[in-house]
């Protein structure tokens, strides 16, 4: 039996840990162009634009670096827990499928939803790129993606359950087309990213950050998904006391 | 019973994980966006804190 409380304590820990490796790959990939974006802001320190990252800040570069992998473990444990009520709620995602594969498939959407759509329209920027004038505006693009995106999962969920009477082809096709359809839409209706990137950003930095910011949010959310289904599916469990084991 | 389906139509969502769902969501938001509109001057020191994490994981910033 199978209760909320036993899903929303795995998410936790699921959450914690594809965050501890997403926070991996930050500390060991995604700092190594961020870094070089820092050295692209401060030669242009002289100028002060008010936020700033090197010099005389309020937390120090190691403080930064250290902060930053404790935000993605946070974020990793606050998404797992909300990932294991979406997990909780859904009835009708993968319904014929194990808990392990109906969890790897929901981290993969969530991906897809709330990071690689978004990804697409707006690609991550280091330091040293984005204009403070626009941040709220580039929030708001942002966060009008990320809704989107799950709109789309949870249509394309909704869908595949109204084709039931259809074979699995047809249905998989029906789906996917849809899902094509839905994205070109978003990524046409939505405006350009507001801000030009600075002529002084060399473009492999830019690119090796972005490439890197898309691995560690695949870490992050495909991780929390398999974490998870491994921490949920019977077919993982020995014996009763190993699932004790698992919650605590 | 040992179908998947029936594992799942044992779940029973309690109107307090709603709750917790949406605790799950104002902590990412406070760790992601928080630029002074919940917690006012404490927020920048917040903000520089986890910069490298908001950059990383692709939400915009400054």
């Amino acid at each position: 039996m199978t209760t909320y409380k036993s899903l929303a304590l795995r998410g936790i820990a699921a959450g914690g840990i594809a965050g501890v490796a997403s926070a991996l790959v930050q500390l060991l990939v995604t700092e190594i162009p961020i870094r070089a974006a820092l050295a692209v802001e401060e030669a242009r320190e002289p100028a002060g634009d008010g936020h700033s990252h090197g010099g005389e800040e309020l937390v120090s570069r190691g403080g930064q670096v250290v902060g930053g992998m404790l935000a993605v473990v946070i974020v990793g444990i606050a998404v797992g827990l909300v990932f294991a009520t979406a997990y909780a709620l859904s009835k009708r995602w993968f319904a014929d499928r194990s808990p392990f594969s109906r969890s790897f498939a929901l981290g993969a959407a969530v991906f897809g939803a709330v990071a690689l759509l978004p990804w697409l329209k707006y690609p991550a920027n280091p330091p040293a790129v984005g204009d403070p004038e626009t941040v709220n505006y580039r929030t708001a693009l942002y966060l009008g993606v990320v809704a989107a995106g799950l709109v789309i999962v949870w249509g394309a969920s909704w869908l595949a359950e109204r084709l039931q009477a259809q074979t699995q082809p047809v249905r998989v096709t029906a789906v996917l087309l849809a899902v094509a359809a839905a994205v070109a839409v978003v990524l046409v209706a939505f405006p350009a990213p507001p801000d030009t990137i600075p002529a002084d950003m060399p473009v492999n930095v830019l690119w090796q950050f972005r490439l890197s910011s898309l691995a560690q949010l695949a870490t992050l959310y495909v991780g929390l998904g398999v974490v998870f289904g491994l921490l949920i599916d019977p077919a993982t469990r020995r014996n009763k006391a190993s699932e004790k084991a698992a919650v605590a | 019973m040992t179908s998947p389906a029936a594992h799942l139509s044992a779940v029973r969502v309690p109107k307090w994980a709603f709750a917790v769902a949406l605790l799950g969501l104002i902590v990412t938001y406070l760790v992601l966006q928080e630029n002074g509109l919940a917690l006012g001057a404490s927020s920048e020191l917040l903000h520089e804190f986890f910069h490298d994490g908001r950059h990383a994981l692709g939400v915009p910033c400054h």
